[in-house]
C-alpha cells in the first residue's frame, strides 16, 4: 500500500486530505501529519512514500527551503499550494518537486499526484500546465508547437479526455506529450535524484536520446 | 478697391495729363515724355496683380514707389513748365501711390508726405509765384491731397470691416462646427452604450411587449446573458491591477449565482489589454456561460506572445460562434460533450 504524510498548518487539511486518499483506487495510507516538516523526518513519516506538503506553514515566506532539503533526501514531494503563484510552482518544480497543486483542484488531481509520485513519475495538474504554457523565464525548455498546445488545452479544460478529441489523439498520447514536458523541464537546473530519475527513466523509455541531456 | 484705383490712374493719367504734358510748354519735354512713361509702365505692372486680386510683392511696391517718386520729382523740378505752375505730375503720383501702397498706411503717409513737401519746397524755387499762383496751387494741391487721403482712409475701414466680419464668421462656423461634433460624439456614446448594453435592451423590450415567455428556457438563458454583460460592463470602469481577470470574475459571478459550478484559471503575468480588446476577449466568455448547464472552467492565459481567454463547459447546442475584431479572434466548437470558445489576442510588440 503506498504510504503518505500530511504536512500542513491546518488540521482540518491535514485531516480532508487523509479522507481522500483514503477513498483513493488502490486507497492511499496517510500516516503520518503535522503542522511542520518534522512530521517527514521523524517517526512514521520518515519512511512514508510520499510528501505531501503545504508550502506556506504560517508564515508569508514560502517553505521553499524545507522542500529543498527533502528533495536532497531524495524524498518524493507533492506541493500542496492554496496559493496558485506560476513562479513558485516553476521553482518548485526546479527544486524537484513532483507535483505542485493547488488546493483549488479537486480531489482526482491530488489521488493522481501522489499515485504517480509513489511511482517517483510526475504529475502535471491543469493550473501547472497553465504555469509552464505560461513560462517567460529565459531558461525555459523549448517546447514543440504540439506539447504547447497540449499543455494550454489541458490547463484550459481540466479534462484529458477533452484534450484527446480536442486534438484527435489517444489519451495515453496526451500523457506522453505531459510526460516529456516534464522530463524536458527536469534537465534543466539544479540536480536533484527525483529529476535524475526521471530523465533516466525517460531515456529507458525512449522518450529522449541521451545525445538531448 | 485697388482695381478701381488703378482705374482712376490710368484714367487721370490719360484723360487729363496727357493733354496736359502735350500742351505745356517744357524745358526738357523728354524728361516729362520719360516720367509719364514711367508711370504707365508702373500702372501696367500693378495691373498684373490687381487683376489676379493679389497684392503686388515687397520689390514691386518698393520700386514702383521710388520710380513714381523719381518721376514726380524729374516731371516737376527737371522738365516742369516754365514758371511756377501745379503740375500734371502732382495729383497723378498720388493716385499711382495709393494703388501701390493701399493697405500700407505708415509708408504710404511717408511717400505722400515726402511728394508734398517736394512739390512745395520745389514751387517758390522754380519762379517766384504771385498770390494768385499761391492760391491757386494751393486749392489744386488740397483737392488733389484730401479726396486721396479720404479715399486711403474709407480703404482703411472698408479693410479693417472687413476683416471682421471674417472674424466673426470663422467663429460662428468654428461654434457650428463644434455643435456637429459634440452632437456626433453624444450621438456615438450613446450608440457605443447600447452596444455595451448588449443583448438587454432588445430583450427587455420583448418581455414588455409580452413576445417572450419569462418562464421559458430560452428567456431565461438571455436573462442569464444579459446579466452577466451588464455585471462585466459595471467592473469595466473599476481601478484594479489586472482589468482582464476583473472582467472574467465578473462574468464567472452571474454564472455562479445560476448553480452552475464554474472554475478559473488564471496563468502568466499581467499584460496591458486595451479596453475595446478586452470587450471582445470577455464577450465570448459571457455567451458561453450563459449556456453552461453544470460546469464550466474559464482560463485565462497570458504567453509570451498572446493572450487566450476560453471557457470550456457542458453546455447543450451552445453557440458555434467565430468572429474577428480588433484582432481578437473567436473560434468555439463542440467536442463530444463539450462545448469550448476560446478568444486570442496577441499584444503589438
Amino acid at each position: 500500500m503506498v504510504t503518505a504524510v500530511v504536512i500542513d498548518d491546518h488540521p482540518a487539511i491535514q485531516a480532508g486530505v487523509a479522507h481522500w486518499l483514503s477513498c483513493g483506487d488502490p486507497p492511499i495510507q496517510v500516516c503520518a501529519a503535522g503542522t511542520d516538516v518534522r512530521a517527514a523526518w521523524l517517526g512514521p513519516g520518515a519512511t512514508a512514500d510520499v510528501v505531501i506538503l503545504d508550502l506556506h506553514l504560517g508564515g508569508p515566506a514560502p517553505a521553499l527551503g524545507e522542500l529543498r532539503r527533502l528533495v536532497r533526501a531524495g524524498r518524493r514531494v507533492v506541493v500542496y499550494s492554496m496559493r496558485a503563484d506560476d513562479d513558485i510552482a516553476l521553482r518548485c518544480l526546479e527544486l524537484g518537486a513532483l507535483s505542485y497543486l493547488t488546493k483549488a483542484e479537486g480531489a482526482e488531481h491530488l489521488l493522481e499526484a501522489t499515485v504517480t509520485a509513489a511511482a517517483g513519475q510526475p504529475y502535471t495538474p491543469p493550473a501547472l500546465a497553465g504555469a509552464l504554457a505560461g513560462d517567460r523565464s529565459a531558461h525555459r525548455p523549448v517546447l514543440s508547437a504540439r506539447e504547447t498546445e497540449v499543455l494550454v488545452e489541458w490547463f484550459q479544460s481540466e479534462s484529458k479526455d477533452y484534450v484527446a478529441r480536442r486534438l484527435g489523439i489517444s489519451l495515453s498520447t496526451v500523457n506522453t506529450h505531459l510526460e516529456h514536458i516534464r522530463v524536458k523541464y527536469a534537465m534543466r537546473g539544479r540536480e536533484a535524484p527525483t529529476k535524475a530519475a526521471l530523465v533516466a527513466r525517460a531515456i529507458q523509455d525512449g522518450l529522449v536520446e541521451l545525445d538531448d541531456l | 478697391m485697388r482695381v478701381v484705383l488703378l482705374g482712376v490712374a490710368v484714367a487721370v493719367q490719360f484723360g487729363l495729363c496727357l493733354s496736359q504734358l502735350v500742351g505745356q510748354e517744357y524745358r526738357a519735354r523728354w524728361v516729362a515724355v520719360v516720367a509719364f512713361v514711367a508711370l504707365a509702365v508702373v500702372s501696367a505692372a500693378c495691373a498684373g496683380w490687381v487683376s489676379r486680386r493679389t497684392e503686388p510683392p515687397v520689390w514691386v511696391v518698393a520700386g514702383g514707389t521710388v520710380v513714381v517718386l523719381a518721376a514726380a520729382f524729374a516731371a516737376t523740378a527737371l522738365a516742369g513748365p516754365a514758371g511756377p505752375v501745379p503740375d500734371w505730375s502732382f495729383g497723378l503720383v498720388g493716385w499711382h501711390l495709393l494703388v501701390l501702397l493701399l493697405d500700407r498706411v505708415g509708408p504710404l503717409l511717408v511717400a505722400f508726405g515726402w511728394h508734398v513737401a517736394v512739390s512745395v519746397v520745389w514751387f517758390p524755387v522754380a519762379g517766384s509765384p504771385d498770390r494768385e499762383r499761391i492760391a491757386e496751387a494751393g486749392t489744386v494741391a488740397l483737392g488733389t491731397l484730401s479726396v486721396q487721403l479720404a479715399v486711403a482712409l474709407i480703404a482703411r475701414m472698408l479693410h479693417r470691416r472687413t476683416a471682421q466680419a471674417m472674424a466673426v464668421a470663422a467663429e460662428r462656423d468654428r461654434l457650428a462646427t463644434r455643435v456637429l461634433a459634440v452632437e456626433q460624439a453624444e450621438r456615438g456614446q450613446r450608440d457605443v452604450f447600447a452596444g455595451q448594453l448588449g443583448t438587454t435592451l432588445p430583450l427587455l423590450a420583448d418581455l414588455a411587449d409580452g413576445v417572450l415567455d419569462p418562464r421559458g428556457e430560452p428567456a431565461r438563458r438571455r436573462c442569464a446573458l444579459a446579466a452577466t454583460q451588464l455585471r462585466r460592463l459595471f467592473a469595466e470602469n473599476d481601478e484594479v491591477p489586472d482589468p482582464l481577470v476583473h472582467e472574467v470574475s465578473a462574468c464567472l459571478d452571474v454564472a455562479e449565482r445560476r448553480g452552475v459550478d464554474v472554475s478559473l484559471a488564471v496563468s502568466g503575468a499581467a499584460v496591458a489589454v486595451p479596453a475595446p480588446v478586452r470587450r471582445e476577449l470577455t464577450a465570448p466568455v459571457a455567451v458561453t456561460l450563459s449556456h453552461a448547464r453544470t460546469r464550466a472552467r474559464v482560463s485565462v492565459l497570458r504567453t509570451a506572445t498572446e493572450v487566450r481567454v476560453a471557457v470550456v463547459s457542458d453546455a447543450v447546442a451552445g453557440p458555434q460562434v467565430a468572429w474577428a475584431a480588433h484582432g481578437v479572434e473567436v473560434e468555439s466548437g463542440t467536442y463530444g460533450e463539450y462545448q469550448r470558445t476560446e478568444a486570442r489576442w496577441s499584444p503589438p510588440s
